[in-house]
């Protein structure tokens, strides 16, 4: 970007500033695309998985949907409820926004193709995001309503609480790997199933299972989505929020979805990592990290439109009494089987490999299970009578 | 330090528009964080005055109204009101219509849990099987039309009988479609109901030991989730019932304390199973003949008075109906197990969380116009 | 500690069966019908388009109320039967089967068969649709099934007036006025001349007395 500016006869100094301002820019309408674009893919599938169509009107399939529900949102009235703390009020969502934008930064997009390739890259990632909940417990109190109080209180026990087993998850891919860097994290897996973090070991098993749901609870999804909670708590946090103020809530919403899948992605999945002969193609990797990510975006939406919500209790209980005993249990095991076998990498492929034919029988289990609902769900409830097919 | 630190209860409006009171009802409850102290439901934004609308109306008119009583189950009203109109008047009426009485009220029954159900699971969260079970109560409502011609409000059960005969075709139907939804539901389930977090979110929240439902007087399946074995179909056994073949599921504590609200869920999912079983024995003997008994268009029962209940889905609904041998009644009132459900949330929504209060809401499925009329 | 574990196998295993399900009913096709695109008007289409899957409007649907004047008696036993009082009937005394326009045709003469319709001629009758509350009562008390209901069930308007369906047509309704003063005045002259008649009389057998 800067040799380009600087081929314009700019000087250096102007030259990175302008560049970091349209790198950012570039990055901010991407960010602005996914989360919208998400909103509508949401809508959409959740509308097959019950039955309905969804939103089909607006452009090709609805696609245009997201915009017209954004010039929406942005012409409606910024409204500040009477008695709340209007600097604060209006303060949280950019929090929120932030939060999740600024993970941006440090996601490898493909191999190579990464905007600062920090050395503490994924700690980075996690302190940052804590952002969010500085947002979130903002917006619930300066709202000056009862319900967006409990619902801000509940993000801030929750996400708290569930920074620690997805910190202690994520040790296990980096003690594997050796970096915190997320380039040096994709690195070391392969484009093979079985070099990816999540077939290592069945410790890595365990721990893609504790940092999977952890996020699940960071992003307040459902079965973690007590923040909002729009059967108990109205539409919590945001409840208050109107127009431009809640769209950016949304937005940070599906981006934060988007955010978890990329870095399940580059964790746990491989990456944008090609095999040798093409690794160079940066385009068919950027095409294969965004495949990934959207098969974990996928596979959160699906959950989402599945199961029900936790109680807050519950959900405590399931940070603390399971999760975090299953972080300690896959990190210490990890060691250990990395100790056993650091000099049998035989058995290591082959422990791999097993794991991932497990998980192909789970596949073929789950297929065929889904093959006998749809023959459930299609039996006929009004097949012609003799009377009427004669006619 | 601690005597210098005031604290106070919280006091939150939940309702009259909440999404989780089904209807306009509205809690008063004051909560210490999320643990709920005390629960005051406060009701009457749905209240239309159909009792004293009865006073001036026809006793056939009033049939339509008893629609609007409870619309989740119409069907079941209907009967309720017209036996105890028969009932004051002495009326024998035809096997035929009997038969029909019972197949439309119990596919009536069927949809009225696949709502009180799928309320329930969204109350949990989940969206979709409240979808799911949506569009199969949509098959329930196109039988229902092919019937009456109306789908939610329907007044086909009428005094004397009903108002139309089955049209053809509406055996085979029924047939097919409770041999989809036989399935379906058990699809459903698997998705909802045997969940475990659906079941962590139901089991041991809010019990009520058969003791306390019989002093609030709870009915229907809220009494038989209590593990109370009382049906006014088998109990006081009216129009055919006593001649078909059925079970009455009671809460026997499947997933943790006995008279919980997972008890009383399982115990409406327990009872469309049953109710499938009762329209397959009835259309297999459905008879012939007349679906009306003759009824003169101005009727005028006798001067006395009577107490009639059916087991409709939300517990017994009985009506009081006092004639003095004119054109329309003269005192008119109706008993419905939503009331009484009201009136037990106080005692148990105490000391549980603001999340369980809709579980308790959504397990004992109140219904604001039944509530309120 | 046995609780524990159970727990994480059922909670595994609820997930895997609830995931199913929903991944089925993604590949099965919606049951939406898209409406005014989609003819929803008879069973045997949507039969066809959705597979048996779904059921049409059927053909006794309950939609808004038809009057067929042809049949209608004004006998007026819809209005007693309607629970809340939408149906307004206006009757004259009136031979219909001699109605004539300002021409002299017999514009009325599908009048003919009824034996009611010697006496008596609707000048008004409307329903409002905006109080109806379609229960079917008053198709179920009509003697001659003069009233039914339709299967239109769009019934927006823009005025709140427009609800009130009139059936009887401007001109039939003039005429059957016309007809109906006649006769008023007719039956008025016949009783005063029988009045007069009888008073003379009377006035005659005082004289005679």
């Amino acid at each position: 970007m800067e040799s380009i500016l600087l081929g314009l006869g700019l000087e250096e100094a102007t030259a990175q500033i302008l560049g970091a301002i349209l790198k950012a820019l570039i990055v901010l309408l991407f960010f602005v695309t996914v989360g919208g674009v998400l909103t509508w893919v949401e809508r959409r599938l959740s509308g097959f998985m019950q039955s309905r169509l969804g939103p089909n009107r607006v452009g090709p399939q609805g696609f245009l949907q997201w915009i017209a529900d954004g010039v929406k949102l942005v012409f409606k009235e910024d409204l500040v409820p009477d008695g709340a703390d209007r600097v604060l009020f209006r303060l949280a969502p950019y929090f929120c926004l932030i939060g999740v934008f600024c993970t941006l930064v440090v996601l490898p997009w493909g191999s190579g193709i990464i905007i600062a390739d920090l050395n503490v890259g994924l700690f980075y990632f996690i302190s940052i995001t804590s952002l969010v909940v500085i947002g979130v417990l903002m917006a619930g109190w300066s709202s000056n309503n009862k319900w967006s109080l409990l619902g801000g209180m509940r993000a801030a026990a929750q996400i708290v609480s569930y920074e620690i087993p997805v910190g202690l998850g994520l040790l296990v891919p980096i003690l594997i790997s050796g970096t915190l860097s997320m380039q040096g994290i994709m690195a070391s897996q392969g484009w093979l199933p079985w070099d990816w973090m999540l077939f290592k070991s069945p410790f890595t098993v365990l721990s893609f299972f504790i940092f999977f749901v952890g996020s699940l609870a960071e992003a307040n999804r459902i079965p973690f989505d007590l923040p909002e909670a729009e059967s108990e708590l109205v539409s919590g946090y945001c409840t208050e929020y109107t127009g431009f103020r809640y769209a950016v809530f949304f937005l940070s919403e599906w981006a934060n979805l988007f955010v978890v899948g990329a870095l399940t992605t580059v964790v746990y999945l491989g990456g944008g990592n090609l095999p040798g002969m093409i690794s160079g193609l940066w385009v068919v990797s950027l095409l294969v990290f965004f495949l990934k990510t959207g098969l974990v975006v996928f596979l959160i939406i699906w959950i989402r439109w599945t199961l029900p919500r936790f109680r807050i209790d519950q959900l405590m209980k399931l940070s603390w009494k399971y999760l975090l005993p299953a972080a300690f249990l896959a990190f210490f095991g990890q060691a250990l089987w990395m100790l056993l076998t650091w000099k049998l990498p035989l058995v290591q492929l082959a422990m791999a490999v097993l794991i991932f034919l497990t998980f192909l029988v789970l596949l073929y289990l789950f297929i065929k299970r889904v093959s006998v609902n749809i023959k459930e769900q299609k039996t006929s409830v009004n097949s012609p009578l003799p009377a009427e097919a004669g006619k | 330090m601690s005597a210098a630190l005031k604290t106070d209860y919280l006091t939150i409006n939940m309702g009259p528009q909440h999404p989780s009171t089904h209807g306009v009802i509205r809690f008063i409850i004051k909560t210490d964080g999320e643990i709920i102290h005390e629960c005051d439901p406060d009701i009457g934004y749905l209240h239309r005055g159909i009792e004293k609308l009865a006073e001036s109306v026809s006793w056939q008119g009033f049939v339509p109204f008893t629609d609007r009583v409870d619309y989740v189950c119409a069907m079941n009203a209907n009967l309720s009101y017209s036996m105890a109109v028969e009932k004051l008047m002495g009326l024998e009426i035809p096997q035929r219509a009997e038969y029909i009485r019972v197949i439309v009220s119990e596919l009536n029954r069927i949809s009225s849990h696949a709502i009180a159900i799928g309320a329930a699971n969204m109350d949990m969260g989940a969206f979709t099987p409240f979808v799911h079970l949506l569009r199969e109560r949509e098959h329930i409502n196109d039988l229902l039309e092919m019937i009456c011609g109306a789908r939610l409000t329907y007044n086909y059960i009428c005094i004397g009988g009903v108002n139309y005969d089955l049209p053809p075709g509406f055996k085979e139907k029924t047939l097919e479609f409770l041999d989809h939804f036989e399935v379906v539901v058990e699809q459903i389930n698997r998705l909802i109901s045997y969940n475990q977090i659906f079941i962590k979110r139901f089991a041991n929240v809010a019990v009520v030991p058969p003791e306390m439902a019989m002093q609030y007087n709870l009915v229907g399946p809220n009494l038989r989730g209590s593990g109370v074995k009382f049906d006014v179909r088998v109990a006081e056994p009216y129009s055919i019932y006593p001649e078909l073949d059925f079970d009455v599921p009671v809460g026997e504590g499947y997933e943790g304390t006995l008279g919980d609200c997972y008890d009383r869920y399982l115990v409406r999912v327990k009872e469309i199973r049953e109710s499938i079983k009762i329209i397959r024995q009835c259309l297999q003997r459905i008879p012939g003949g007349e679906h009306k008994a003759v009824v003169k268009n101005v009727i005028k029962p006798p001067k006395g008075h009577i107490y009639f209940r059916t087991e409709t889905p939300r517990g017994d609904t009985g009506y009081f109906i006092y004639s003095d041998g004119k054109t329309s009644p003269n005192r008119l009132k109706i008993r419905t197990g939503s009331f009484t459900a009201m009136s037990i949330i106080p005692e148990i929504a105490k000391g549980v969380f603001i999340a369980d209060l809709v579980a308790i809401i959504g397990s004992l499925d109140v219904v604001a116009p039944e509530l309120d009329r | 500690m046995g609780g524990y574990f159970k727990n994480i196998k059922n909670g595994f295993q609820s997930v895997f069966e609830g995931l199913s399900v929903t991944m089925a009913s993604m590949l099965v096709r919606p049951v939406t019908v898209q409406y005014p695109e989609t003819d929803i008007s008879s069973n045997e289409t949507i039969q066809r388009s959705y597979k048996s899957t779904l059921m049409g409007m059927p053909e006794n649907y309950r939609g808004v109320l038809g009057v067929n004047l042809e049949t209608c008696t004004s006998c007026g036993l819809c209005v007693k039967a309607c629970p809340i009082e939408c149906i307004v009937i206006d009757t004259v005394k009136c031979d219909k089967t001699k109605l004539t326009d300002n021409s002299g045709n017999t514009v009325l003469n599908r009048f003919t068969q009824k034996e009611a319709l010697k006496t008596r001629a609707s000048t008004r009758f409307d329903i409002n649709i905006g109080k109806c509350m379609f229960c079917g009562l008053c198709v179920i008390a009509c003697p001659t099934r003069a009233i039914q209901h339709t299967n239109i069930f769009e019934m927006n308007r823009h005025n709140l007036d427009d609800l009130v369906i009139a059936f009887v047509p401007e001109e039939e309704k003039r005429a059957a006025m016309a007809r109906g003063e006649e006769i008023e005045k007719e039956a008025a002259a016949k009783k005063a001349a029988k009045a007069k008649a009888a008073k003379e009389k009377q006035k005659e057998e005082k004289t005679d007395d």
